[in-house]
């Protein structure tokens, strides 16, 4: 009896010893250099974090965009830093899971500056509250107008309901889509098809097209069902919401049935691997991509260094918009809301905050579509789209189609 | 054993883990509340399933009901967003285990009529059902949005930032996590002791008959089919606590941490403490939901694995390898789990000293 | 009228590939009263295999070693794990499967990481027109080789000694090891079976019109497991039939999404495991299953 006393205090003093040291949370303002700096600045480096999904559904997408992060701030590094400072990534797995991103957030909240990467719509949900309260920027991997407005949030370009607003003026514009005529939107449960689907019924009402909805499941991988229905409605094009895996079944069955319609996608509808797929066919025939992050293939400055860059680093990788592309904007973004800030001599997380609202005409070199305007928190930097055609040649698998644009649509839509 | 000394040991420890909030930084206090949500719904499942003796892979829709019962019960209305009736929280917490109670009786139909393995893949049916439920019914959840969780309040004091907000306790600040921790004691204090009475009362004997064979309980004049609802009403209740419990740990709740895989780590939890012991399913509780959180924070320190982003072996993976392979060598190698080999390492000296 | 047929054939062929896995899962249980929760990984395994070498030594080789992989390793989960505890009980059994299904799915899904594998079948986007209905010729092949193989396994199961062996283990191990029969063959054959019948699915899941082996593949025998469980977990010819009807059932629910519409969105996914709660309502043991009748 008394062993078993003895262990359990034995164990309880390890514990006790193993924990101590716990303060407040480190919010020392101290100046250094004449620079105010708080949480996540010190002398000589800042430090950002970075949640991605390394491990769960989105592990794809996660460490292809861990990719495009480290190519920018390595490059960023060894030409000196932001301002004498060398910056550094704190990463952390969320697998996807919102509790493991909670405690994650939890562990490196105290080291960082901002978050420079944050996954996933349920993940930064679940973070908002605390981030909010940290009073820290959040770069918000993922494009819906749900998040808006929100003080703390930095988007990458334009949402999704934009994005499809600018798909269906570009079917009416180029593929004979007018009043009267019916479309079809095949789009995921969840914030990423919802919201786009708020800006196809937008479009759709202002011009009086008909909607046939079906909606999906990430672990739906067979269209048959969905083109079928399709048929049925007698719809004259898809817009698609959803994954890679469902755009190759969508194009395949619609082929196979003959059933010979444009299909317009948003941005992460698309991977250039979908070119070694039998859908390889159907895809290049009559599928299109509207997304705000560059397609590989843009003769534009920023695009043509991140693809030399990655191309250099990464000689076995595969770059994506979505995903290397989309973490190397993020970072410019970063950057240069940082830089400001450290210009400003205010290198505090209010002080980053103030310097990303100041950016209101941010050229990423193309990487993203158009100036980025971050002055009003309630509306997305941008509404401009790049408008891009399935290549077999293309790099990346996309031909762009023209400059940035946006609709006239697009410009009025309010959130 | 004498009780004086037992009521010092059990003593010492509450103190010793009321005290932790002073010590603990907030990515303890965070997992060791996550912690505590699933000892509490664990122990449901470990009733159910130990004593009762009824497989079931629907827990996680049960828990979901827990949690968003709560938020709506005591949420505020959102507008343009989900509804909220705006109850005092410690009637919405019992309102939602009320809540979960019922619906496991609800499933009694069922898993009345419908025996051992078939029940535990019907109930798999339950908790795509309830994700459906929870994506499709945006009034009351929110959908894929997610619903805010009312911070716990008791007689004006809020278990928040808030309310009071200057709150230090010996030069620490008492923040949510600090203040929540206390609820979560008493919440999984409360559940180990009803626990662990069931298990030794007549209805737990009862149920432990049925387990061992229906036919046989049916004929010692066991209602049966009554008491399987009991049991699922019971696992469910606890469920729907412990549903609350990690609704106040995350915050703002979505529909993806209440899925197919929730489930499988209830299940795994109490496989690897120990089915029908309530120790066991808290040891297992706390081994599931904190090894993946402390390997992902431990990550860079540790020589095998690879910096998250780096392309290597994750911190990630190598949790879900440790996860399975756990449960292969626990059913290979201690059936009973960590109670089992807990009780093995208590009996041996008492066994010694006989032979001797 | 057109379109129901359509979705019809549609939902058939793809129940003909659920019922491939369905059968696995059969199997399995039959011969060794084990719920095989690692056949999703199996599955994954034979698929990734074939997707793997299909370009160095070809299509049908390919095939042939995914097949023995996937079988191998079924074997292997028999005789290194499974075998230990054969006396435990069903859950205990079951759940040691899941824990061999984390292990697979957590590092083939490491393995396939970022890449959409082609599967490389040579019947490619090719489309048949049966009657006046376009299908895809993989689907079309995919009926015909799961109707070939399920008359197979019935036939070999009737009229082989090793067919006769499974049976009377399945009803009676210990009056059948009295007659000489070695169960421990017995299981892992019908392990090592199952494996195969899990690969050969894969190959079809994995085919065109689906873009080829990605990490989500793993899940699909989840989607199998109403087809057994309404099936009856004991029968084959449950499997065959539970497999069409929860293929058929998803495919229309999609279809249909207009009409359904009120009983919300996204109903294709949810609509099997419904079927399976129904079914088991009115039928506890699944529509073909042994019965277990008990009176006190």
């Amino acid at each position: 009896m008394s062993r078993r006393l003895v262990g359990t205090l034995a164990v309880v003093l390890a514990l006790t010893v193993a924990a101590c040291g716990k303060g407040g949370d480190d919010d020392s303002d101290t100046a250094a250099g004449g620079v105010k700096t708080g949480p996540g600045a010190t002398a000589d480096t800042l430090t950002l974090g970075y949640l991605p999904d390394l491990s769960g559904v989105f592990a794809p997408n996660g460490k292809s965009m861990m990719e495009g992060a480290k190519l920018y701030w390595d490059a960023k590094n060894e030409g000196g830093g932001i301002c004498g400072r060398k910056v550094e990534l704190e990463v952390q797995d969320t697998g996807y899971d919102p509790q493991k991103a909670v405690a994650a957030y939890q562990q490196i909240s105290g080291d960082v500056i901002g978050l420079g990467l944050v996954l996933g719509s349920s993940i930064t949900a679940a973070l908002l509250p605390s981030v909010e309260q940290d009073g820290m920027f959040l770069n918000f991997a993922g494009w819906t107008s749900d998040i808006l407005p929100n003080e703390n949030v930095a988007i990458a370009g334009t949402t999704y309901d934009i994005e499809a607003i600018n798909a269906v003026d570009f079917l009416m514009r180029e593929h004979g889509i007018k009043e009267g005529d019916t479309i079809g939107h095949l789009y995921f449960e969840g914030d990423y098809g919802e919201n786009a689907l708020k800006g196809s019924k937008y479009a759709a009402d202002k011009h009086g097209l008909k909607i046939v909805e079906q909606k999906i499941t990430p672990a739906d991988t067979d269209m048959t069902g969905q083109v079928a229905a399709f048929r049925r409605a007698k719809v004259k094009a898809i817009l698609f919401s959803a994954a890679p895996p469902q755009a190759a079944s969508l194009a395949g069955i619609a082929a196979s049935q003959k059933f010979d319609v444009p299909i317009v996608a948003n941005g992460p509808g698309w991977t250039p691997q979908l070119l070694d797929t039998p859908a390889a066919d159907a895809l290049a025939a009559n599928y299109y991509v509207v997304s705000s992050m560059a397609p590989l293939g843009l003769d534009a400055d920023g695009v043509k260094k991140f693809l030399d860059a990655y191309q250099q680093t990464y000689p076995k990788g595969t770059p994506s918009s979505n995903g290397s592309l989309y973490a190397y904007a993020g970072a410019q973004i970063a950057d240069a809301a940082l830089t400001k800030a450290c210009e400003a001599k205010n290198l505090t997380r209010q002080g980053v905050l103030d310097a990303l609202h100041s950016l209101d005409a941010l050229d990423t070199g193309g990487t993203v579509a158009g100036k980025l305007d971050f002055s009003d928190p309630s509306q997305p930097p941008s509404r401009l789209v790049y408008i891009a055609k399935v290549s077999k040649d293309a790099p990346g698998g996309l031909e762009p189609l023209g400059d940035a644009q946006t609709a006239a649509d697009a410009e009025d839509y309010s959130f | 054993m004498s009780r004086l000394p037992r009521f010092a040991l059990l003593a010492a420890v509450g103190v010793v883990l009321a005290a932790l909030p002073i010590y603990l930084e907030s990515f303890w206090l965070q997992t060791g509340l996550f912690a505590m949500g699933a000892i509490v719904a664990a122990i449901g499942l470990t009733l159910l399933v130990g004593i009762a003796g009824q497989l079931s892979l629907g827990h996680a829709f049960f828990v979901a009901v827990g949690a968003y019962g709560y938020a709506f019960l005591a949420g505020q209305d959102v507008p343009d967003g989900p509804a909220g009736l705006g109850l005092a929280p410690p009637l919405a917490l019992i309102g939602a285990v009320a809540l979960a109670g019922i619906a496991g009786a609800l499933f009694s139909p069922i898993s009345g009529r419908v025996r051992g393995i078939y029940l535990g893949l019907a109930s798999i049916g339950l908790v795509f059902l309830g994700q459906y439920i929870l994506q499709n019914a945006t009034g009351i959840t929110g959908g894929y949005e997610g619903v805010a969780v009312e911070p716990f309040r008791l007689f004006g004091f809020s278990f928040s930032n808030t309310d009071p907000g200057d709150l230090t306790i010996l030069g620490v600040p008492y923040g949510r996590l600090e203040r929540l921790w206390y609820v979560g004691l008493v919440l999984v204090a409360a559940a180990v002791w009803y626990g662990r009475n069931l298990v030794r009362s007549r209805p737990g004997r009862a149920l432990a008959a049925v387990r061992d064979g229906e036919i046989a309980a049916a004929v010692m004049g066991v209602d049966v089919v009554r008491y399987k609802a009991a049991a699922f009403t019971v696992s469910s209740m606890y469920a729907g606590l412990g549903g609350v419990l990690t609704a106040l740990a995350f915050g703002r709740i979505v529909p993806e941490s209440f899925g197919f895989l929730l489930s499988v780590d209830f299940l795994v939890m109490i496989v690897i403490g120990g089915a029908g012991s309530v120790g066991g399913a808290a040891a297992g509780a706390i081994f599931v939901t904190a090894l993946p959180l402390i390997l992902n924070r431990y990550s860079g320190s540790l020589p095998l694995l690879a910096e998250p982003g780096s392309g290597g072996l994750g911190a990630s993976e190598f949790s879900r390898f440790l996860y399975g392979a756990a449960i292969v060598a626990v059913l290979l190698f201690a059936r009973d789990g960590l109670a089992g080999l807990a009780h093995r390492a208590r009996r041996s000296p008492e066994v010694k000293e006989r032979l001797a | 009228m057109n379109q129901f047929v359509t979705l019809l054939v549609g939902g058939l062929c793809l129940g003909a590939i659920y019922a491939l896995v369905a059968l696995g899962f059969v199997t399995i249980f039959r011969a060794t009263g084990v719920i095989n929760f690692a056949q999703g990984s199996l599955l994954l395994l034979g698929a990734y295999v074939v997707g793997r070498l299909h370009e160095s030594i070809g299509f049908w080789p390919a095939v042939l070693a995914g097949i023995a992989a996937a079988a191998t390793a079924s074997m292997l989960v028999d005789v290194l794990l499974i075998r230990r505890i054969r006396a435990a009980d069903l859950g205990t059994l079951a759940i040691l499967t899941l824990g061999v299904d984390i292990l697979l799915l957590t590092e083939l899904t490491r393995e396939i990481g970022t890449d959409v594998i082609s599967i490389g079948a040579p019947w490619g986007s090719n489309v048949v027109e049966l009657a006046g209905i376009r299908v895809p010729a993989s689907r079309v092949i995919a009926g015909v080789v799961a109707l070939f193989l399920v008359a197979a396994l019935a036939a070999a199961v009737k009229l082989t000694d090793w067919g006769v062996a499974m049976r009377s283990a399945a009803e009676d191990g210990e009056a059948a090891s009295l007659m000489g029969i070695r169960l421990n063959r017995v299981a892992a054959g019908a392990w090592a079976l199952a494996g195969a019948l899990a690969a050969v699915g894969g190959v079809f899941l994995t085919s065109f019109p689906a873009a080829g082996v990605t990490g989500g593949v793993g899940l699909i025998a989840l989607a199998a497991i109403p087809a057994v469980v309404l099936g009856g977990f004991d029968s084959p010819e449950g499997a065959v039939v539970g497999g069409l009807i929860i293929g058929v059932v998803s495919v229309l629910a999609a279809g249909y999404q207009d009409e359904l519409s009120f009983l919300g969105r996204g109903i294709g996914a949810v609509a099997p495991f419904v079927v399976m709660l129904l079914v088991l309502l009115v039928r506890p043991s699944g529509l073909f299953g042994t019965r277990e009748v008990t009176r006190v």
